[in-house]
């Protein structure tokens, strides 16, 4: 007599079905839906090994020991926009390299959409920006990006020398693209990263991140 | 001349110059136009107005509601007004959810107006005009994100007599109440959990479709998770998922509950302001999944997440249409070798061995294929009616009645039958066409491909659910259309060997081979009825699988004696339709779906009376025959009904493995065994109810009880 009412045995076949044919389908996957991992904070960051600016592979192991930061960027976006031409993310990037933290850049933009960036075009974009990341990651195909769960830009991630995410979400508590709203903003990043220097647990941990959408391939 | 020419000219422009300010001038940017209106063409001092932002935003590229999602920005207004004049914030009509890849903002679209409420002062001078000056900033996105500002101003005539604007006034009406407002008697909880649950009281819950909450705080859930709406008799629920507050359940939750409700022929989009509390959830708001539009830009997203096959819910192109098609054609073909379906059809191409057939093989191919592409279409035909009765379906769904499953499980278990030659229809005898569909009848070879569809039906080949998946979001039309390419691809394969008297040829000449093919074929259908009864096994229990091993029983057995003449067979028909008529009803779960039992222990009892409730108890096994037929006999919805009226506790004592406390319970009721009955009134004696149990005994005992 303890049936219950909505359990749905046809589910564990259906996600079954739905899997083989996604897999089939393969990457024709016209009707597929991109599944995004989001990565909880304080668990270990998901692994990768992928081509920065330059060429050179870069994987999250040869960082370990340091304090790595994480910005999904697009250079075409107003919200990231309004912290490069204000001089506000360059000027934490500085701060940050300074004190020996990795700074990378990660775009996942695809190819054709806004924000994607070739090595050249990536390398020409920090001159002009005058930005200091210690690497420009390239990830056209969005699968670094899936991975973290990165939905917005900037998306920022704080990952710690022992390799846990022990930041993820917004740069700043001002969910706007005008340059305006840059005055008096607390800048979480910083503050998570003084905090991190101090030996402290992060205080401010999990935001909800703010910007454009990260443009992934279809 | 040339003077009076300028004059004109001078008295024209002058004019413009004086007449621009009190019609709003729309500003353009390149992707939205926005204007002020105002409700009245002239105020008086005093007066409160509502005056409106009007934005009509480019297609494909939306502006953001106050919360904007997971992206986005709202609209904001910066005023500067003449001293005396209070401009109120914006007031956001209901938001649409818009999904961008894996992301759900929420916004509008095409045009939109924005109620704003002016309050003119006191003192306000009349016979003189006034003018709003706004600064306005607002994020328009599509794919890519653009911030836009623009200045916009309002000039309005003050007068001692205020008048309405006749074009502005009736829209600005409507807009205002159009607003999502909290309605009286709409209650909300919200019931903490991952997912944590919302439910909502609405009266109209069971008219409505598209059902979603937008929160006004954009940490307390995830934007772009489902929301599996369910309705109910009283109201609506939907299951959230905590965002970075991660309080969900803790603090009240405020947002609006957006629907669209059947009003007259059509249907209209509605907003519903809420307040939810923390609590227990309000009851009957999650019968059954709450229904979707093929157009529901969420669809794909819910119907995803309520196991449906994925879908994307807009509207196809030409080329995503031919895709589905070309998708559905394949799965129709890869259907052929399912396991459910081979045995099947290897029978029916075996009877064309070595062209036995010849002659009538072409008509009978052709009704082959009318008999899968009718089917085929019959099962189209019903989707959509679920469909538009609201019911969420997918491929599969027959599957979800557990009497569907059970039919299923018997068609197999005698189509294997007949493999093995146990019986044959049509008084043939062991023939190589014989089966379940007569040698050489037409109708024989219209069913046999009826027969193959039903057969297919617990089957998904590759392709299948995708194009299924869109096909159930899609317009009638469509729908059918790609269920009409899944039935050909399917009957292709068949239908051209009927054509092809070269290929019947390949198959060798019958003999000895053919009968043991056939008999090896019976038990992939054996396979395909045992994974049936796990998938009834879940649905309805361990009633539920003995009831269909009975009637499956009786049904072997009246094949078999079928076989030694009419008399025999009469006599199995009788025993097969009285084991039906008296198992079938755990075959429907819903018995064992509306009675909901706790565990025993003397404690529990104790307690429950002390606060008063009457309680019944079942001491019972599962294999305890008699208990079974008992719970099935008796214990019905109306049972359940009147316990829930009457406050009944039910408590189940199991003793299908040993328990000394159990054993104690009954001996002290002078009893050895299960089953036992115990109805506890407020009396202090419990009753004994009979061994032998119905349906009218129970609520005569409960009855007693009635408040």
């Amino acid at each position: 007599m303890m049936m219950d009412k909505y359990r749905r045995p046809m589910l564990m076949l259906a996600l079954a079905g739905l899997a083989l044919v996604l897999v089939v389908v393969g990457a024709v996957t016209l009707f597929g839906a991109p599944a995004v991992a989001s990565v909880q904070t304080g668990a270990q960051a998901p692994a990768f090994s992928i081509g920065d600016a330059n060429g050179q592979t870069r994987t999250l192991e040869e960082f370990r020991g340091r304090t790595v930061v994480l910005e999904w960027t697009n250079h075409g976006c107003p919200y990231v926009r309004k912290h490069y031409d204000s001089g506000n993310m360059q000027a934490l990037q500085r701060e940050a390299t300074a004190d020996g933290i990795v700074w990378l850049q990660v775009i996942s933009s695809a190819p054709g959409e806004q924000g994607h960036l070739d090595g050249q075009g990536a390398l020409a974009r920090v001159r002009t920006d005058n930005a200091a990341p210690t690497a420009t990651l390239l990830d056209p195909t969005g699968v670094m990006g899936r991975a973290y769960g990165a939905r917005n830009t900037p998306h920022m991630f704080i990952v710690s020398a022992d390799g846990r995410v022990v930041y993820q979400g917004a740069i700043d508590d001002r969910p706007s693209a005008r340059p305006a709203s840059l005055e008096g903003a607390h800048n979480y990043v910083r503050a998570a990263l003084a905090d991190i220097e101090a030996g402290r647990a992060v205080q401010v941990a999990e935001t909800t991140p703010y910007g454009c959408s990260v443009k992934y391939a279809d | 001349m040339r003077m009076a020419v300028l004059r004109v000219l001078w008295a024209v422009l002058v004019w413009l110059a004086l007449a621009a300010p009190l019609a709003a001038q729309p500003v353009r940017t390149e992707r939205v136009e926005a204007e002020l209106h105002s409700s009245r063409a002239a105020v008086a001092p005093g007066e409160r107005f509502t005056i409106v932002l009007r934005q009509n935003i480019r297609e494909h590229w939306h502006t953001y509601w106050r919360n904007p999602g997971d992206s986005g920005e709202p609209t904001d207004l910066t005023w500067r007004a003449p001293q005396g004049w209070e401009v109120g914030p914006i007031q956001w009509p209901t938001p649409e959810a818009i999904p961008f890849a894996m992301l759900v903002n929420y916004g509008y679209s095409n045009e939109v107006l924005f109620p704003i409420e002016v309050t003119a002062p006191a003192n306000a001078r009349t016979g003189q005009s006034v003018t709003l000056t706004a600064d306005a900033y607002w994020l328009v996105c599509s794919d890519v994100c653009v911030p836009e500002d623009a200045v916009l101003t309002l000039t309005l005539p003050v007068a001692a007599q205020g008048r309405d604007d006749q074009t502005w006034g009736p829209r600005i009406a409507a807009a205002v109440a159009d607003l999502p407002r909290p309605q009286p008697g709409v209650e909300a909880r919200i019931t903490a959990g991952a997912p944590a649950l919302l439910s909502v009281a609405l009266p109209n819950a069971g008219d409505i479709r598209n059902a979603r909450f937008f929160p006004f705080d954009r940490d307390a859930m995830e934007a772009a998770a489902a929301q599996r709406p369910r309705i109910g008799a009283s109201g609506v629920s939907f299951s959230l998922t905590p965002g970075v507050s991660d309080n969900l359940g803790e603090a009240p939750l405020e947002g609006v509950v957006v629907y669209e409700s059947r009003e007259g022929a059509g249907w209209a989009r509605r907003g519903v302001e809420i307040a939810a509390q923390p609590g227990e959830p309000i009851a009957g708001v999650s019968d059954r999944p709450a229904p979707f539009s093929g157009d529901y830009p969420l669809a794909a997203l819910e119907q995803a997440a309520g196991g449906v096959e994925y879908a994307r819910g807009a509207s196809l192109d030409a080329a995503s249409f031919f895709v589905a098609i070309a998708l559905a054609f394949l799965g129709g073909l890869i259907l052929n070798i399912m396991p459910c379906v081979l045995p099947v059809l290897s029978v029916k191409a075996l009877s064309l061995a070595g062209g036995a057939e010849a002659g009538q093989a072409p008509r009978h191919g052709a009704l082959y294929f009318a008999g899968v592409m009718a089917t085929f279409l019959m099962l189209a035909m019903a989707l959509i009616a679920l469909r538009s009765a609201g019911e969420a379906v997918g491929w599969g769904f027959q599957l979800q009645a557990s009497w569907v499953t059970a039919a299923l499980a018997l068609l197999f278990f005698a189509i294997g039958l007949n493999l093995l030659g146990v019986f044959n229809i049509g008084g043939g005898v062991q023939s190589a066409g014989g089966g379940l569909t007569a040698r050489g009848g037409d109708a024989g070879a219209f069913f046999t491909g009826a027969l193959a569809v039903v057969a297919a039906t617990p089957c998904t080949a590759p392709f299948m659910a995708t194009a299924i998946g869109v096909a159930i979001t899609q317009s009638a039309l469509t729908t059918l259309l790609i269920f009409a390419a899944l039935a050909l691809g399917f009957a292709l394969p068949l239908t051209v060997l009927h054509f092809a008297p070269g290929l019947q040829r390949l198959i060798p000449k019958p003999g000895l081979w053919m009968e043991r093919a056939k008999n090896v074929l019976a038990f992939p259908m054996f396979g395909a009825a045992i994974w049936l009864v796990w998938v009834l096994a879940e649905q309805t229990g361990p009633t539920g699988v003995l009831a269909l091993l009975s009637i499956a029983a009786a049904l072997a057995f009246a094949l078999w004696v079928g076989r030694w003449g009419r008399a025999w067979l009469v006599a199995g028909l009788v025993v097969f339709v009285l084991t039906a008529a008296f198992s079938w009803r755990p075959l429907l779960g819903i018995e064992s779906a509306t009675l909901t039992s706790e565990p025993w222990s003397p404690e529990r009892v104790a307690e429950l009376r002390g606060e008063g409730r009457p309680v019944f108890v079942n001491f019972t096994a599962a294999w305890c025959v008699t208990c079974k037929v008992n719970e099935a006999a008796a214990f019905t919805p109306r049972v359940a009904q009147a316990f829930e009226r009457a406050n009944v506790a039910y408590l189940e004592a199991d003793w299908t493995n040993r328990d000394d406390t159990i054993a104690a319970a009954l001996a002290e009721h002078g009893r050895a065994g299960v089953p036992l009955y115990l109805y506890y009134s407020s009396q202090s004696e419990p009753v004994i109810l009979p061994q032998v149990l119905n349906e009218a005994l129970i609520l005569e005992t409960v009855r007693g009880e009635a408040p």
